[in-house]
């Protein structure tokens, strides 16, 4: 039995002004009902292309997607006709953004917005579409719904912005929801209710979740399974505790150790040095070796693999050769 | 919408208007030589007595802001004299006539703003294709074309070569006594030419504006949420994207209204349609003024109205204006 | 090699990167050229060719290409197009200019102040903007025209008077915008007056969409002139394409000629004057065309 959402070998390329980029270079996830992946890495490392393939709203062009394949409950969604797709978009697959502030439309009311996602997918019409919205509103922890529901976007604070994404994205009770860094735009506290808010739908609706998120604060709450991008490439997976506890990618070594931890002052907080290379930079070798404390000849000629070598999957030569 | 908003906007339209009245005084009083013999008109040969009693009716021989006081009172009755030409109370003569440049101006107005929305929504789905460059090809070329040329142009198009528009008038002679069905239809045939002259320099800039603010709204966070959820693109261009897409476009409309007008003027002129613009020609020509400047106060204020009626649409069309 | 196009970017100002983009946009070179053959045809085509617009000189309404001294015709009098068409630009042109700096400096110094002092400084002049936006354009510029009685300098006066509120709505736009940018606090902080700060200081940065805006004016200062001048209110000493379209309107049933070629002269120039200034905009706006 094949894993609810399969991810296999996707290249995903963009056409720039620098000639045709590599964005997403054989990447290979699942997921299953019920699980949490947990998906990190810097901005611009190919974690909300990745989502965006997904939800087959890559924009192409400049997009395209060079090869690979993306399967639902075993079914092909690469290549799969647009009314199929959009018949799976926010119903089979939803998806939750980054910026709860311009994600809504300004020019209609919340509860329209919600009654819309189910009039898409659901046999209803729009006064029964409008009760489920404002019972979702109520789900998501939202006072007086009723009243929110009338309101539009810009009436609302950053966080009942985001619950009411979270309403739109489960109300037709999707198989897999996607959060693509559900919490970055909100306060602290915010943050926490939300993060508890989709443990919750996830316990009711068994829903498989795609954590997208640069904050190892939010994995080590949510994720099962937690997957390592760098540039376009998984550079190591194992579950949450494994990647926390044992890190073995140089770069996830750093992440882990960017992590503030209550009483371990004695620890300095750690950064990476240098930035992500531009896409259209990179080379044949590890995109990581030019920040990498542990580069050897091989690192800058050829791009390591992701394959287990001791404790889990990672692609570092170092660690295949025994050196780090 | 509030009320006192309503009113507060129609008190200020009122100042506006008061603003042309006391425009209209002193630019009479500008002019070089008497203004008695000003109003009476240059080309009118005044008798003595015909200028004895203009300065009467005008109380031309009191302090200048007894005469204001006068000018405004007049016009507050709307008594904004006499033509001496025409031999008529001016707003007679624009009564006849303000009918039929409304109807040229309005029909102008909603054909270039349906018409150029259509095509730039349609160039905005390609932001390189082949409409996108058509749309700036034309819009280029309709701002630079005289406006009373494309008349002349279509004149002679349609008088003797395609004669299937009338070129002159409003009306058709011979359908004088026919019933008020054919006569609407007579008067439908005779304005597609001048409501489409007029409406081609409009047509082109409201393509151009829309494609550019499609194309804004179209990379918004709120299409990506409309896409996610799995809206047709039907729906994503005319529901989600116009709504907000419209918005300049409204602006726009609404500063334009005195420009169309001022088209009106020329393209009445060609075309020979019985409206202001074709009284203010007739009027400039023979030094009329109490007919000149009572075209310039109603053309003033159609302009208001037009502004006035923008405003509250846009506070319907934007919510987040509302209540303010 | 990509590096090295990234250092030349970055040490470029923005002027010469405009003027590098200018160059390459193939749209806009063709209008520059079409706008130098213009000037140098209507100021010097006259003396070349020749000939006084108003005499007439041959019989009327000869079609164009029958007679080989008259190539484009004559009008409804008898008289050359070809003299007409080239005496004729001058003064549209110069309208046209004349108006457009009348516009601009009313505009900019209107939108200046507003965005500049704001308060009821803002209120005050942004009301009389208002007021004259109100106002019917070409019918308040025909009512000037009469009242003070034609000629080139009131043409272009009227013009000015009606048409600066986009200007000055533009530059108070971009007055708003720019005065809170740091350099404009530092200069405020070293002691400048507000009177250097609004024009060495904020102008020069407005400048860019200022000079695109006073490029698209000619243009309409152009067109206005024309419109005038098709309604008989221009100087009647002077020969201008509007006149001529005017004058030969009511025989255009008998000859299109007359009213098609200075129509298409009039639309030539402002034509090439908005490619230059669409030119411009991308030039200044490099982000935008990537679009």
């Amino acid at each position: 039995m094949s894993a609810l959402l399969e991810i296999d070998d996707l290249r995903v390329t963009f056409g720039t002004r620098y000639g045709e980029v590599t964005a997403l270079d054989s990447v290979s996830l699942h997921v299953d009902a019920g699980e949490t992946l947990g998906v990190v890495g810097e901005s611009g490392c190919g974690k909300s292309i990745t989502a965006l393939s997904v939800m087959g709203l890559i924009p192409q062009p400049p997009g395209k997607i060079a090869g690979g394949s993306i399967r639902l409950n075993g079914e092909e969604l690469i290549g799969a006709n647009p009314a199929r797709l959009r018949g799976l978009r926010g119903g089979d697959v939803a998806m939750i953004f980054q910026e709860p502030m311009t994600s809504l439309n300004p020019v209609f009311t919340v509860g329209d917005q919600i009654a819309e996602a189910i009039m898409l997918h659901q046999n209803v019409d729009k006064a029964q579409a409008l009760k489920d919205a404002i019972a979702l509103l109520d789900r998501v922890g939202i006072p007086s719904p009723d009243a929110r529901a009338r309101d539009y976007p810009h009436q609302l604070s950053g966080g009942m912005r985001q619950r009411v994404m979270i309403a739109m994205a489960v109300s037709c009770r999707p198989k897999v929801l996607i959060a693509d860094e559900p919490t970055t735009a909100l306060d602290v506290t915010v943050q926490a209710q939300i993060f508890d808010l989709l443990n919750e739908i996830q316990r009711d609706f068994g829903a498989a979740i795609v954590l997208i998120t640069h904050d190892m604060g939010a994995i080590s709450e949510m994720a099962d399974r937690v997957a390592v991008m760098y540039a376009g490439r998984v550079i190591e997976e194992a579950s949450a505790d494994d990647v926390l506890d044992y890190p073995q990618h140089p770069y996830a070594r750093g992440l882990i150790d960017c992590i503030p931890a209550l009483g371990r002052d004695d620890h300095r907080l750690a950064e990476i040095p240098g930035v992500v290379p531009p896409l259209h930079l990179l080379g044949a070798g590890c995109a990581f070796a030019e920040r990498c404390a542990h580069k050897q000849d091989r690192c800058g000629l050829e791009k390591p693999l992701l394959a287990a070598h001791g404790h889990h999957p990672v692609a570092c030569h170092g660690i295949e050769e025994g050196r780090i | 919408m509030n009320t006192s908003y309503i009113l507060r906007r129609l008190f200020y339209g009122l100042l506006l208007m008061l603003g042309v009245v006391v425009l209209n005084f002193l630019l009479i009083r500008m002019a070089p030589g008497d203004p008695a013999v000003v109003i009476a008109g240059e080309m009118g040969g005044a008798t003595e007595e015909m200028l004895e009693s203009i300065r009467e009716e005008y109380g031309l021989n009191k302090p200048l802001l007894v005469q204001l006081g006068i000018y405004i009172g007049d016009i507050a009755r709307f008594d904004l004299g006499e033509s001496f030409f025409f031999n008529q109370p001016v707003t007679h003569l624009i009564g006849l006539r303000i009918g039929p440049t409304i109807l040229l101006v309005v029909t102008a107005q909603l054909l270039s703003i349906v018409l150029g929305v259509f095509l730039g929504v349609i160039a905005a789905r390609k932001p390189n294709g082949i409409m996108s460059a058509f749309v700036s090809v034309f819009a280029t070329i309709g701002y630079a074309v005289p406006v009373f040329w494309t008349g002349i142009m279509l004149i002679i198009l349609f008088a003797s070569i395609v004669p299937i528009f009338p070129v002159e008038g409003m009306q058709s002679v011979r359908l004088r006594d026919a019933n008020v069905f054919v006569k609407a239809l007579d008067i439908l045939h005779h304005l597609v030419l001048p409501a489409f002259t007029l409406a081609i320099i409009y047509l082109a800039q409201y393509a151009r504006l829309s494609r550019a603010s499609m194309l804004e709204v179209l990379g918004s966070d709120y299409i990506r949420t409309a896409r996610a959820k799995g809206a047709s693109e039907k729906s994503v261009l005319f529901k989600h994207a116009l709504r907000n897409a419209a918005l300049p476009i409204l602006t726009v409309a609404g500063l334009q209204f005195g420009n169309l007008i001022s088209g009106a003027l020329l393209v009445e002129t060609v075309f020979n349609w019985p409206g202001m613009g074709r009284l203010a020609f007739d009027s400039i020509l023979r030094r009329d003024y109490p007919t000149i400047m009572g075209v310039l106060f109603f053309a003033s204020f159609m302009v208001v109205i037009a502004n006035i009626l923008t405003d509250l649409s846009y506070r319907l069309a934007d919510p987040r204006l509302r209540g303010r | 090699m990509s590096d090295q196009t990234t250092t030349e970017y970055q040490a470029e100002s923005p002027a010469r990167e405009a003027w590098r983009m200018f160059r390459r946009n193939i749209p806009a070179l063709i209008g520059v050229v079409m706008l130098t053959v213009i000037v140098l045809a209507t100021s010097y085509g006259t003396f070349l060719y020749g000939g006084d617009p108003f005499e007439i000189v041959w019989a009327p309404h000869e079609p164009p290409g029958v007679t080989p001294e008259f190539p484009m015709g004559t009008d409804y009098l008898g008289r050359d197009l070809i003299a007409g068409l080239l005496t004729g630009g001058g003064p549209t042109l110069a309208v046209g200019l004349a108006a457009a700096a009348i516009t601009m400096a009313i505009g900019i110094s209107f939108g200046a102040l507003a965005g500049y002092y704001g308060g009821w400084v803002d209120n005050l002049l942004m009301r009389i903007t208002e007021f004259f936006q109100v106002l019917p354009a070409l019918l308040f510029a025909m009512v000037l025209v009469t009242l003070f009685s034609p000629s080139l300098l009131t043409i272009a006066m009227a013009i000015g008077v009606v048409s600066w509120p986009q200007t000055a709505r533009l530059t108070r736009a971009e007055f708003l915008k720019i005065k809170e940018l740091e350099y404009v606090t530092a200069a405020r902080a070293i002691g400048a007056r507000n009177k250097r700060i609004i024009w060495k200081v904020i102008l020069p940065n407005a400048a860019p969409p200022l000079i695109v805006s006073a490029t698209l004016t000619i243009g309409v200062a152009i067109l206005f002139e024309a419109g005038l001048s098709f309604l008989g209110l221009g100087d009647p000493n002077v020969m201008s394409w509007g006149l001529m379209i005017g004058a030969n309107r009511e025989y255009i049933l008998d000859a299109w000629w007359p009213v098609t070629f200075p129509g298409l002269a009039i639309f030539f120039t402002v034509f090439a004057v908005s490619l230059i200034g669409d030119g411009l905009n991308d030039a200044f706006n490099p982000k935008l065309r990537e679009r």
